[in-house]
């Protein structure tokens, strides 16, 4: 019984630790690389939910994984956009940068076309077109 | 005195119903667009395809090891020829890669070739006795560049009864002018297929 209970005490040492040390990566105010403020984000979906905005005619598209990254002092996005229909699908994908204060840190770009095959997974990248952009919102709009 | 019957009038109607109709969709109607949606109205170069290679363009040279490790690189802008069959206004190109890449803070721009008679033109006309001497732009004062970018768009083009395919592929390359290295280089592709029917 006292075996059982210090394999138990160990695991949950173990997992807390590990934990912690996960956490320790992640700046305060970020997921996953990527910029949050004081939102609660506690998985990839929420990450998603909160960065992904759509446009227009509401698409099937779905992002299902995004990373955040610096590249020289300009921020970097990769998001996994995923089609699991059985049709091809035609969207149109933009960043939107935001700075410091909320307010947009450059002009609109660009509505950029994409073609996905049905049962398929494509990743977007975007970079911040300016140091003063510290966070983000990717906008897609159905084409079809 | 012209009868028409009941039968007669039921078909001149709908006849003049349509004529009506055919005139009302006739009428042009202009409206403003957004400037950077999407156009399709022909599979030739558009506005759309200058400003996808633009952004694509100057994103991916601030990535580039030149602007991020040095400070402020001072950049002159040559022809980017165009190898397509079509006109391209490939001025029109480089500006836009210019106006984003000096917007971004990170790049700075010497005069180039096209603009050099202008500059030298007000430096010389500054030299005359009608200007403040301590205050004008003296000769021997401009900055040359350190790097030169310069670039070419390609353009393949099929076409078969019922189907056109415009494949065009933009290439940029940023010079260092001291040694002579290419220090970044990238490309954009762009695929437009129009089909009939």
């Amino acid at each position: 019984m006292k075996r059982t209970w210090m394999i138990v005490m160990l695991l949950a040492a173990a997992l807390a630790a590990g934990c912690a040390t996960k956490k320790g990566f992640e700046k305060p105010g970020f997921a996953y690389g990527c910029p949050i403020g004081d939102a609660k984000v506690s998985s990839m979906e929420d990450l998603v939910k909160l960065k992904i905005l759509s446009e227009g005619k509401r698409t099937t598209i779905v992002a299902n994984e995004m990373r955040c990254t610096m590249t020289g002092d300009l921020m970097k996005i990769d998001v996994n956009l995923n089609n699991d229909s059985s049709k091809v699908k035609r969207i149109q994908y933009k960043f939107r940068w935001i700075d410091r204060e909320g307010m947009r840190a450059w002009e609109e770009e660009v509505w950029k076309p994409l073609l996905m095959y049905e049962n398929s997974n494509i990743t977007v990248s975007g970079v911040a077109p300016t140091n003063k952009a510290v966070d983000f919102r990717l906008i897609l709009l159905s084409q079809e | 005195m012209i009868d028409l019957s009941h039968t007669h009038r039921l078909v001149l109607l709908p006849l003049l119903a349509a004529v009506v109709l055919a005139a009302g969709c006739a009428q042009e109607r202009t409206r403003y667009g957004e400037e950077r949606g999407i156009e399709t109205v022909t599979n030739q170069f558009s506005s759309t395809d200058l400003q996808l290679i633009a952004e694509s363009m100057t994103r991916s040279m601030l990535q580039s090891p030149s602007v991020i490790g040095s400070n402020l690189p001072i950049v002159t802008v040559q022809e980017v020829k165009n190898k397509t069959s079509e006109y391209i206004d490939t001025r029109a190109i480089t500006d836009s890669i210019r106006s984003e890449l000096q917007k971004s803070g990170k790049v700075r721009f010497a005069v180039d070739a096209a603009a050099m008679q202008q500059q030298v033109e007000e430096v010389e006309r500054q030299q005359r006795e009608y200007y403040d001497k301590e205050e004008t732009a003296e000769k021997g004062r401009m900055v040359g560049a350190q790097y030169r970018m310069e670039g070419n768009i390609i353009s393949i083009v099929k076409q078969a009864k019922d189907i056109r395919d415009v494949y065009y592929k933009f290439n940029l390359q940023l010079w260092n002018i001291r040694n002579g290295l290419l220090e970044w280089s990238d490309e954009k592709e762009i695929r437009k297929t129009t089909t009939k029917g």
